[in-house]
């Protein structure tokens, strides 16, 4: 038996001690809850950015690959002399061409599983290049400051910590800072500034993660909310069992939420009463299934961004013109049999994500909503193994993927590489190869930082210049602060 | 009250009696105190003039706090060994902002008999934070052992606009009893039993009463292992079987090539077994060496993988090093399998170092980071040496053909893996470089000629590597902490850290790497020892899969019938709570040893499963567990489980007020530590129960206490 969200609230009328206790104790209560699900509207000015990361680093080199055969800027024969002989090569024809005004119009492809698939419910991301609703940003990855390969090699310093690690690489992404330990992430920090100045009247925090609360998602001040994934209505996410409304019940429940309040300073115990807090209160305002209509495929990461679809559905209602949304999927550390996981991975993500831009075309958002790749790193040019087993081991600079109406264009975006596009020259031990010698393995280094990358989006959300520095510490050692995908705010 | 519950058990205990306990000292530190000032409720400090500011219109001079200025404050009422410095202190100051900050301590010195001094500076070290600010009147505490100070104020640039909250609620009946031999401290011994094995179950409360924790922890040693057998499921061919496919014949599949044998055994040893502490430090190390079940598929493969832990959890490390690094499990999972000389893996190398051994960054004894000149931390290695281990490591792949359990079609997990002579890469390689450390190369093969010299060179190029890793002076300390976390308490003081750690690497007479001398040290340090805990970081919070245990084995599990044994199906439940035993997500476990609790610098592991989603679970699922039990079902469970409350009856029964049901349930499941307010607040749920119905009322206040944070963190 669980509570519905109407005999709760019944039981928070008549209870002696509950909504005092409990409500009283936030800054909504029940009845500013109330007031603003009836309120409805669009809001004027809305936006919303969806970070979905890969976890354990996806293999940027087979998820975009050159299709042309201009070898000063890296053509297929190069990736194929590479990767070829070890089986870790995409065949030319099994690619998906794309146009590259960046780069004279050359032709790239894009992984396979990013188009049309067997058992596929919707036609993938590939499409989406061609109406301009996707762009790619290269060579990303985490910097302390603009570097060439040769400071590189020389200085240690100028290194981001701890290069190759999964859980370093992986914390420079969330944070957005490759010289220090950060406990706050970019997305939690973007909601410190941008909350109180666009969402006064939120009902749920900012920021909302799938996973829960992720680097990425957590602010100095701000906090996410957790969400379970679809098929789960987002109305019984939070509800409790065993409360039918008889007197007993009444008082166990009574009790339940009194103890919350107990052993403040007592900090673990605080901690762990602040997060049952949270879910009672917004047990109260997530009373709606919200039901989308897009067909989401019934995957890990779909139902993921199918509850995040329907967070954005309730936007009026939760009272919030602002939504930072994380969801990720793991698998992508694919030291071997990457052939096979990549590319169901990458199926995934394109039916899914393809389904979210469509809910959002339904909404009538799609120009207010972002999608947006990250990941650990890229993965070695060099393949890991050979054959059947073939995988690669862990790189540096990566392509992602920027998905929504408010991309600038469908084009190759980023800081240009020494071959005059900010795509990596495909050379172990090239230009672009942090790795040296006869051993070196193709880890490129990046010619933008992750703080670039996210300043961009960020300034599209309407964060202010004046916050830049709070949010992205380093971001004064760039240059170029924005890398021009995305609209003007 | 305390004579009904144990009346019952008096006889036992009187022909045990030649056995006593009386070699335990008593585990209770003192609380330390802070000395105040002329104002009462103010610091009392000392240091240089440059450190202060004159109030204006005030005698008073407060404190301004730059970086670099130390100060010196004084505390009685500790009691040091010889070896516990400034590192075994931590001071914090809360300021208005509701940020807490832990200063940098440099200095203990004994001033007198009872009293200490102790230099700090207002600067915190992480830093994670920002920095103290000078706002006015901040509280200030310092915590030794797990037990906090008295709080005081600190003025930082001025004074005033603070209130010392209400101390710590005083704590609810205590349940020691005297009046009987043995290990009489009672919340110890509860608290003992949740780090040393899965829950205090009335079975091993007693023996611990009885024979006391040094005794219990010898017994142990000695304890045969496991008490259920192994489940010995064939491995799986390539393709399965046509009589036992997944498509047609689910549960022949499920019950030989899926995780869930090894899950429900686990389940059933934890409930059940006798060898507890073997089966928690296996647990433990399991969440350190991790392999997955979403890769390494079938309870075959894990089973022979868990038996590596098991077996070397009393064992030696480097001994568990070894085998873990040729156990096919670990080889398939990071990849170790398939490296070879031309196409060389790097998986396997990096963790062995950054997660099973030594770390990222050089740690001082304590634990603590080292930094250089810059106050940087500094790498344990880098990625070349990384590409060396990787060569080390090449060429080991399955014995499909010559070992026990090769067999013709299969994969064989069971036997370790051998060398294929081919793939070993022959050259020169350069180990960690450290003062003292051994083989820091390890020479190319001059003299690999046949297959059987280049087994040679590599086998004990692979123990010369081993070696090189394992004298490395970061082992105990990370080890160390690692395994106090899992056990004891998320953030343990530096000097804890600095005990367990110094006994790991041999510095105090056992043998480097000694298991046994490492759970002896974690598992009786004055820091993990005592009835109660004061410290508010101090504990961890229950990860799911001791949730369930602790309550199944404090009201001992049965199945859903009440008839016979649960059958140990819980792993779903602790699925849907975060963490899929034995399937981690990835090789960093189910949580990150740094994980801190979003928002502070407050740090706690297991935090990393809690959030609003998942809070909600655990108290659904703590519902349905005490008040309706698991249900059988066709899919995993043919028996369920459900709780057992029969020896809280009689205290239900025989007192209307209830109050003798929370007396027992606060011994039990609190150690004696529920604080008044907490009772108060479950007596008015149970009030609402009518006495006739005491079943109801039982698990009314088992549920509220479950539920409820303070017993959610194990402290």
């Amino acid at each position: 038996m669980t509570i519905s969200r109407r005999r709760f609230l019944a039981h928070a009328g008549a209870g002696l001690t509950m909504a005092g206790l409990v409500s009283g104790s936030h800054p909504f209560g029940i009845m500013s809850a109330l007031a603003q699900t009836s309120d409805g509207g669009e809001p004027s000015d809305y936006r919303a950015l969806v970070c979905i990361y890969f976890n354990g680093g996806n293999d940027g080199n087979n998820t975009i690959v050159p299709l042309h055969s201009d070898q000063s800027v890296s053509g297929y024969d190069h990736y194929f002399q590479a990767r070829g002989p070890r089986g870790l090569a995409l065949s030319q024809k099994s690619l998906l061409p794309i146009a590259v005004p960046r780069i004279g119009g050359s032709a790239y492809g894009l992984h396979p599983a990013l188009g049309t698939v067997a058992n596929g419910i919707n036609p993938g991301l590939h499409p989406l290049w061609g109406t301009g609703k996707m762009a790619i940003v290269s060579g990303v990855g985490p910097l302390i400051m603009p570097i060439t390969r040769a400071q590189y090699q020389s200085d240690p310093s100028v290194r981001p910590r701890n290069l190759f690690s999964h859980t370093d690489q992986t914390q420079q992404h969330h944070n957005s800072r490759a010289d220090a330990v950060m406990l706050s992430g970019w997305g939690g920090r973007i909601a410190d500034k941008i909350t109180t100045v666009s969402n006064p009247n939120r009902l749920v925090p900012t920021v909302s993660s799938i996973v829960g609360p992720r680097l990425f998602t957590v602010g100095e001040n701000e906090q996410p909310l957790s969400l379970g994934p679809a098929p789960t209505p987002l109305s019984s996410i939070f509800s409790l069992t065993g409360y039918n409304g008889t007197p007993i019940a009444n008082a166990r429940l009574a009790a339940l939420e009194a103890q919350i309040l107990l052993e403040k300073g007592q900090d673990l115990v605080e901690a762990s009463n602040d997060i049952q807090s949270e879910a009672l209160r917004i047990s109260r305002t997530l009373n709606s299934a919200n039901e989308v209509t897009a067909v989401f495929p019934a995957t890990n990461l779909g139902n993921q961004l199918k509850q995040i679809a329907r967070m954005i559905k309730a936007r009026s209602a939760l009272g919030v013109r602002r939504q930072i949304f994380y969801c990720s999927l793991d698998g992508f550390d694919t030291h071997n049999g990457q052939l096979l996981g990549q590319n169901a991975l990458l199926t995934q993500f394109s039916q899914a994500s393809r389904a979210f831009y469509e809910e959002m075309v339904v909404q009538g958002i799609e120009d207010k909503v972002t999608q947006f790749t990250l990941t650990d790193f890229n993965r070695t040019f060099d393949p890991a193994g050979t054959g059947a087993n073939v995988g690669s081991d862990h790189g540096w600079a990566n392509h992602q993927f920027v998905i929504g109406g408010a991309v600038t264009a469908a084009d190759f975006f980023g800081i240009n590489s020494s071959n005059g596009t900010p795509f990596p020259t495909l050379v172990n031990n090239g230009p672009d190869d942090a790795d040296s010698g006869t051993g070196a393995r193709g880890r490129w280094i990046p010619t933008a930082s992750v703080e670039q990358y996210a300043a961009t989006l960020a300034r599209w959300f309407g964060q202010s210049e004046a916050d830049m520095p709070f949010v992205f510490p380093n971001i004064g050692n760039f240059p170029v602060t924005d890398l021009g995908f995305m609209a003007a705010s | 009250m305390n004579k009904i519950l144990y009346l019952p058990c008096l006889a036992l205990l009187l022909i045990g009696i030649a056995v006593t306990a009386q070699d335990d000292p008593n585990p209770n530190s003192p609380s330390p105190v802070l000395v105040a000032g002329s104002e009462s409720d103010r610091i009392l400090l000392r240091g240089n003039a440059s450190a202060y500011r004159q109030e204006p219109g005030r005698e008073l001079r407060v404190l301004y706090p730059p970086a670099n200025e130390w100060v010196t404050a004084n505390i009685r009422n500790i009691q040091p060994l010889e070896s516990e410095g400034a590192n075994s202190i931590r001071i914090f100051v809360k300021q208005r902002s509701g940020k807490t900050f832990e200063l940098d301590v440099r200095e203990l010195k004994r001033l007198s008999k009872d009293e200490f001094a102790i230099t700090f500076r207002v600067f915190d070290r992480s830093g994670f934070r920002g920095q103290p600010v000078a706002d006015g009147d901040s509280l200030i505490y310092m915590t030794w052992r797990g037990n906090a100070s008295n709080m005081l104020k600190i003025g930082l640039g001025s004074t005033g606009g603070i209130e010392i909250p209400k101390l710590l609620e005083p704590a609810g009946i205590r349940s020691s009893d005297p009046e009987y031999a043995g290990y009489h401290f009672a919340g110890d011994r509860i608290r003992f039993a949740e780090q040393a094995a899965f829950g205090p179950s009335p079975m091993l409360d007693m023996r611990l009463r009885r024979v006391g924790l040094r005794t219990w922890l010898a017994e142990q040693f000695d304890a045969p292992y496991p008490t259920f057998a192994y489940p010995d499921p064939p491995q799986s061919p390539t393709n399965p079987p046509s009589d036992c496919s997944l498509a047609t014949f689910p549960t022949c599949y499920r019950e030989r090539y899926t995780m869930i044998p090894l899950q429900k055994w686990f389940f059933t040893e934890a409930l059940y077994g006798e060898a507890q502490l073997r089966h928690r430090t296996a647990w433990s190390l399991s969440q350190i060496w991790v392999t997955s079940g979403l890769t390494v598929q079938q309870s075959s493969h894990a089973i022979a993988y868990h038996k590596v832990l098991s077996r070397n959890a009393f064992g030696n490390y480097r001994q568990l090093m070894y085998d873990m690094t040729l156990n096919p499990a670990m080889g398939h999972y990071l990849d170790m399998v398939r490296s070879t000389r031309t196409n060389p893996n790097e998986n396997y190398p990096r963790e062995i170092l950054q997660l099973f051994s030594i770390g990222l960054y050089m740690l001082n004894p304590d634990g603590t980071l080292r930094l250089d000149q810059n106050g940087q931390p500094i790498p344990t290695y880098d990625q070349a040496t990384v590409n060396e281990f990787t060569k080390v490591f090449t060429g080991w792949t399955y014995c499909n053909i010559t070992c026990q359990n090769s067999s013709p079609g299969i994969v064989n997990y069971k036997d370790p893996m051998i060398l294929n002579p081919t793939n070993h890469d022959l050259s020169a390689k350069t180990l960690l470089q450290y003062p003292g450390a051994p083989n820091p190369v390890i020479p190319a093969c001059t003299n690999c000629t046949d297959p059987e010299q280049i087994r040679n060179y590599a086998e004990q190029s692979l123990n010369m590597a081993l070696d090189n890793i394992f004298n490395h002076p970061n082992l105990g300390p990370f080890i160390g902490k690692l395994m106090i976390q899992h056990m004891v308490t998320s953030d343990p003081s530096p000097a804890y850290v600095q005990r367990v750690g110094a006994v790991f690497n041999g510095e105090t007479g056992s043998p480097r790497g000694d298991m046994k001398s490492l759970l002896r040290a974690i598992l009786l340090d004055p820091e993990a020892r005592g009835n109660a805990k004061t410290d508010p970081r101090y504990g961890k919070l229950r990860e799911p899969v001791q949730l369930i245990t602790s309550l199944a084995r404090i009201f001992p599990a049965v199945d859903f019938n009440g008839e016979n044994r649960s059958d140990g199906a819980l792993a779903s439940y602790a699925n849907l709570m975060g963490q899929n035993p034995f399937n981690s997500p990835t090789v960093f476990n189910y949580y990150s040893p740094d994980y801190n609790v979003p928002g502070t610098s407050i740090l706690a592991p297991e935090f990393e499963l809690l959030n609003t989603n998942t809070s909600t679970r655990r108290t659904n699922f703590l519902h349905t567990l005490i008040f309706d039990g698991l249900t059988p079902n066709a899919t995993d469970s043919l028996r369920g489980t459900s709780l057992t409350f029969s020896e809280f009856m009689p205290l239900a029964e025989a007192d209307p007020t209830g109050t003798l049901l929370l007396d027992g349930l606060n011994a039990r499941m609190m150690h004696g530590r529920m604080s008044l307010a907490q009772r108060d607040i479950v007596l008015q749920a149970v009030a609402a129960v009518p006495s006739s119905n005491p079943m109801l009322r039982i698990k009314t206040a088992v549920y509220l206490i479950a539920v409820s944070s303070a017993y959610q963190i194990q402290r």
